[in-house]
């Protein structure tokens, strides 16, 4: 009857205070926080907004050494438009985001997710690049910038890169940014004309993380899809891009079936798992009423203009 | 409302007394509490859901400065952290720390330091080693296998030994009339099982408790606590302390829900450290501690079965109640006769039989939260009542009103042992009213329904106790105590233990004060006040507040009424029976009047006769009063809800909701209005949405804990307020304060059957097992599509 469970940790769990004893830098310049990085390397966890990495901290499942607050980089708080397209800082609010004009006039499905996102104080406080650095499979903004195929820079002293969006995801809070680099922006191409996007949800209540997201973009031309994106999110280890059903849509007429069609590889495509929020069985079928709905209003917004 | 519009205060609205002070900030809670020189602790809780332990070495924990407690230096007995049944009606089985965990989360040592970093620390650096952990029973059906392992073996009921036999801590059973003749005789009959869910009651505050030790040898305690008195009691036994060396200090509350009507472990905890560290000491739960390992729901699995005539008549009841409860008892005892009590008191079955069993698992204590039991009951019945209905081709509105316990019949207020005549009864008003709100007739027929989003509208009736009263003394504890002083001025301080959770209750007993002497409400203080200053109330709980202590409150004012009309009469010498005095608030002279009806001469203000009292030393004007209500009359509610089912996505969304009250005289129209409302919420999430599992190898919860891992709807997903239709019922209570009956759990009760009802007139299928999650409905439509 002796059973071999491993003991739960709830005694190292602390969420009045952060039961991890660390260091707390908060550089002025981009500079000083990547030196930082490089000399901590691997020990340090940087701080954004904190509404992931503080809460991670309290119940201890993150202990870092050293914490490097970004928060007073102003250089990475910003929405730029630029002529190879929309540049947006890393430390950018999500509540920015939702509020902005020309994301909501241009990246519809961006202001959607940002929008769809915990509740006003959360939206205050997380950032974009908090939100995708800690590379949940589930992180809303993922979707959107996944179908707007944009790209992140990363910052270390050993220089800068870019990295587009759909090989930025690794695994469950895994990115491809190396522990000495920062995520210092987003580079959204603009959408060519006859474009259209949006950005859907199930969750269990409006404020919570989501047992599937769905964006989808598609660009038509008299009445024919030239091109369809899908990206899913909560339904594999990190949001995926649906390539097959997009493969398919190419040069498709939008009928309903050829929707459901779309729906069923899409749903193909994704590698669910049952956990409190949901199940496996669920999320698949539910991606399918999502990429189904998704494609009916991006549609709708490509045609309408 | 015809009825209230003859009070003065009665039935007004006006703002919160405490609404400036919470919004400011300056309302004190228990974790406001801060002594100096106070230290903080931390519980060491079980990492394994049934363990025993070996040994703790505490030497590094003391090295950092905390004081540290383990099982082995708090008093050997056992006890119940809930005291309002009666000794013989109480099974005890906790201990303040223990050896043998029973769940993942129950408190082995604890620590005290000078900051909560220290304690963190010292709780991490206490070794504890165990000598054996088992596999935890997690189902209370293979917790009654005899081979499963035993939780407990014996227990102590009042305080004799008694064995527990296959993890069943206590049942009940009984029965009334010939029930299998009743069910051969019937036309139809439905049987159902169902399953209710594990919720937690997230009450806004998570547990506190500060304990600080006076000279002399007493400790006074500030807690989060529905029973100041029942808290100093238990402290008194378990510690043995006199009780007169024990003062439980009332403190803002925020909201409770029936999760402390028992004394919450940390309470006894602190007290232990503090006795141990002879200094102040404090423990705050956090959400988590709060959530993971202090309280649930009652989780029970039922077996209905219902048998009628043609002719729409109830002839027998079977109800088999099997509840999951956790790793100790609080309530269980008492919940089999109550469970019952609610099934009774729903419909005249004819006969009836039940079977009740309390089964002990390796899980967080369960505990009453908000109807104690009677919301999984009416969700369960009134399902099978629906169906019988459906059966029988009659209209489920008609069937209830036919069937159901209604003026004149008897009602079980809290089991067989309190038992009260129904003397008000707004259920056909609100039945009518609420049908034509809600569009009940024009409601849909599922199987016309086509296209993916559907409409269903649902309905469900239930009730609640007010109180758990009566002209017997049964197996239950029932009765308050209010002290009422007039100052020498002519303001008044009002005296009482009972605890306001946030809802208002005391606000409603300064206007049952204020109605019974004239004086405005802003003249009535509540004094703070603490045990020692108080008589005794057993603990606000069963719907009671008002309806038991309101009438407290509004007797002792009569007492003081006399008293003044009396020294009033003094002061007309005019006036030879003081009877024929009236009260009255004068608006201009801002004083009540006290004066003889159409002799304008004749009267003298409250302040002068206050004050002459005092000047004349002919002694102070004030009341003490302990009040038994001589009945339990219950509270009717009737809730119609129209959901919209995604048939593609298995979501439902609330339409719009017609909730009917019966809550005789209402005194706080708006404080009414948002018990309902609260109630939608939380019924509404226990049918949808909320659900506490837990991991079948460890028995640890898989929710986590966290807030982000144990949902409640948000208000955007509750009904918009245009959507949410309220209505009073026109009725007076004859045994309660001005009429006044109570609300805060019929608003919940019938709620999660309303919604389940509206999800099966959507769909045409119905669910047994509660939440109805979106996952569960959309497999629900995919298989009756084949
Ligand atoms: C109540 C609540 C509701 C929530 N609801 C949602 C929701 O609906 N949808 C959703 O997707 N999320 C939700 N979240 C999660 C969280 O708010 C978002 O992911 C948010 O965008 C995180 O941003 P942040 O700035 O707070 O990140 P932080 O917590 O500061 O950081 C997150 C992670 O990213 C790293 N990091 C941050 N910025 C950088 C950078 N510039 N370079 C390198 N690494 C970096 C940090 O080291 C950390 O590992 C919710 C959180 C809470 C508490």
């Amino acid at each position: 009857m002796a059973s071999r469970v491993r003991p739960s940790p709830i005694n190292t769990m602390n969420t009045h205070i952060i039961p991890v004893r660390f260091e707390y830098f908060a550089p002025k310049t981009l500079n000083e926080a990547v030196d930082l990085l490089s000399r901590f390397r691997g020990r340090a966890k940087v701080l954004a907004g904190g509404t992931d990495l503080v809460v991670q901290m309290k119940v201890g499942r993150v202990r870092p050494e050293y914490v490097v607050s970004i928060r007073w980089l102003r250089e990475l708080d910003f929405i730029d438009t630029r002529e190879d397209g929309l540049h947006i800082g890393a430390l950018t609010k999500l509540r920015r985001i939702e509020k902005s004009d020309v994301i909501r006039r241009g990246f519809i499905a961006l202001y959607e997710a940002a929008k769809a996102m915990g509740g006003v104080q959360v939206r205050c406080m997380g950032t974009v690049g908090g939100n995708l650095c800690n590379a949940s499979p589930a992180a809303d903004t993922a979707p959107p910038l996944m179908v707007y195929e944009a790209r992140v820079k990363a910052v270390s002293t050993r220089g800068e890169r870019e990295i587009p969006i759909t090989k930025f995801f690794k695994g469950p809070g895994k990115s491809a940014l190396e522990p000495d680099e920062i995520l210092t922006e987003v580079m959204i191409p603009y959408q060519p004309a006859n474009t259209g996007s949006a950005f859907l949800k199930v969750a269990r209540t409006s404020m919570d993380l989501a047992k599937v997201n769905v964006a989808a973009a598609i660009n038509v031309r008299e009445g024919v899809v030239r091109w369809a994106r899908i990206a899913l999110g909560a339904v594999a280890p990190t949001p995926i891009r649906a390539l097959k059903a997009e493969a398919y849509l190419a040069g498709k007429e939008l009928g309903e079936d050829v929707i459901a069609r779309a729906a069923e590889i899409a749903a193909s495509e994704t590698r669910p798992i049952t956990d409190v929020r949901s199940t496996a069985w669920y999320r698949r079928e539910v991606s399918k009423v999502l990429v189904k709905d998704a494609l009916r209003i991006a549609y709708g917004r490509a045609v309408r203009g | 409302m015809g009825v209230t519009s003859r009070f003065r205060f009665i039935g007004k609205r006006v703002p919160r007394r405490d609404g400036v002070l919470k919004v400011t900030g300056a309302a004190k809670f228990a974790y406001d509490i801060e002594i100096p020189g106070m230290l903080y602790g931390r519980i060491f809780k079980s990492p394994y859901a049934h363990a025993i332990v070996d040994r703790i070495d505490k030497s590094e924990a003391e090295r950092l400065g905390a004081v540290v407690i383990t099982y082995e230096d708090v008093p050997k007995v056992l006890f119940n952290t809930r005291l309002v049944s009666v000794d013989e009606a109480t099974y005890k089985d906790w201990e303040v720390l223990t050896k043998h965990p029973k769940y993942v989360g129950e408190p082995i040592a604890a620590v005290a330091a000078r900051s909560e970093e220290v304690a963190q620390r010292a709780l991490e650096a206490l070794r504890v080693e165990f000598k054996e952990v088992f596999k935890p029973v997690l189902d209370p059906f293979e917790a009654m296998d005899p081979a499963a392992p035993k939780i407990h073996r014996k227990i102590v009921l009042a305080n004799r030994w008694v064995d527990v036999v296959n993890n069943v801590g206590a049942t009940l059973e009984y029965s009334e009339g010939d029930v299998d003749k009743a069910f051969r005789d019937a036309d139809v009959v439905i049987e159902r099982r169902f399953k209710t869910n594990r919720r937690y009651h997230l009450q806004l505050e998570p547990k506190v408790a500060v304990c600080k030790p006076e000279v002399g040898g007493s400790i006074t305690v500030w807690t989060t606590t529905q029973s100041l008195h029942n808290t100093r009691i238990l402290i008194s036994q378990v510690f043995g302390i006199p009780m007169s060396k024990v003062n439980v200090v009332k403190t803002f509350l925020g909201g409770a829900f029936g999760s402390s009507i028992h004394t919450n472990l940390v309470t006894l905890i602190a007290v232990a450290l503090c006795l141990k560290a002879r200094r102040p000491v404090k423990i705050a739960l956090t959400r988590e501690d709060d959530i993971l390992h202090d309280h649930v729901s009652y989780q029970m699995h039922f077996r209905i079965k219902a048998g009628a005539r043609r002719d729409g008549r109830l002839v027998a009841g079977e109800f088999e109640n099997v509840m999951d409860i956790g790793a100790h008892q609080i309530q269980a005892y008492p919940l089999l006769g109550t469970a019952l009590g609610w099934f009774v008191s729903l419909y005249k079955w004819g006969s009836i039989r039940y079977v009740g069993k309390a089964v002990y698992t390796n899980k967080v204590p369960t505990c009453a939260f908000r109807g104690y039991g009677n919301p999984q009951v009416t969700w369960a019945v009134e399902t099978v009542i629906d169906e019988v209905a459906e059966e029988l081709n009659m209209d489920p509105l008609d069937f209830r009103l036919k069937n159901y316990r209604g003026l004149g019949d008897i009602f079980w207020g809290q089991g067989p042992t309190v038992k009260t005549v129904i003397k008000s009864d707004g259920v056909p008003e609100l039945m009518r009213k609420g049908a034509e709100l809600i569009g009940w007739y024009r409601r849909p027929k599922p199987w016309e329904q086509r296209g993916r989003f559907r409409r269903g509208i649902g309905l469900a009736r239930g009730f609640h106790t007010s109180g758990a009263g009566g002209p017997i003394s049964g197996e239950v504890i029932d009765y308050t105590g209010a002290i009422l002083k007039v100052n020498e001025d002519g303001s008044i301080d009002y005296v009482t233990a009972l605890q306001d959770h946030g809802g208002g209750t005391l606000d409603a007993h300064v206007k049952i004060i204020a109605e019974e002497l004239g004086v405005p409400p802003e003249k009535i203080n509540v004094v703070w006040s603490d045990t020692f200053t108080t008589v005794y109330d057993v603990c606000t709980h069963a719907s009671r507040g008002v309806y038991v202590g309101g009438e407290g409150a509004r007797r002792a004012a009569a007492k003081v009424k006399e008293r003044i009309l009396e020294y009033a009469s003094r002061l007309l010498p005019k006036v030879v029976n003081p009877e024929a005095l009236k009260m009255e608030y004068d608006e201009e002279l801002d004083d009540v009047v006290i004066y003889v009806e159409g002799m304008p001469g004749e009267k003298v203000t409250l302040s002068e006769v206050a004050r002459t009292a005092w000047q004349r030393n002919w002694g102070s004007i004030s009341a003490s009063v302990s009040y038994r209500a001589t009945a339990a009359p219950p509270s009717f509610t009737v809730y119609f809800v129209e959901v919209e089912v995604d048939t593609e996505t298995g979501i439902v969304r609330p339409v719009k909701v017609v909730a009917g009250a019966d809550l005789g005289t209402v005194i706080n129209p708006d404080l009414a209005a948002g018990q309902i409302h609260g109630g939608f919420a939380q019924g509404w999430s226990m049918a949808v949405l909320e659900d506490v599992v837990y991991d079948p190898e460890s028995g640890e919860p898989l929710n986590k804990g966290l807030i982000t891992d144990y949902k409640v709807p948000m208000a955007p997903d509750l009904p918009a307020l245009d959507n949410f239709t309220v209505i009073f019922a026109s009725t007076y209570e004859p045994t309660g304060p001005f009429g006044a009956k109570g609300i805060g759990e019929a608003a919940a009760n019938p709620v999660a059957a309303a919604v389940a009802n509206a999800i099966a007139n959507a769909l045409g299928i119905r669910f047994y097992e509660l939440p109805i999650t979106p996952e569960k409905v959309l497999e629900a439509i995919k298989e009756r599509r084949g």
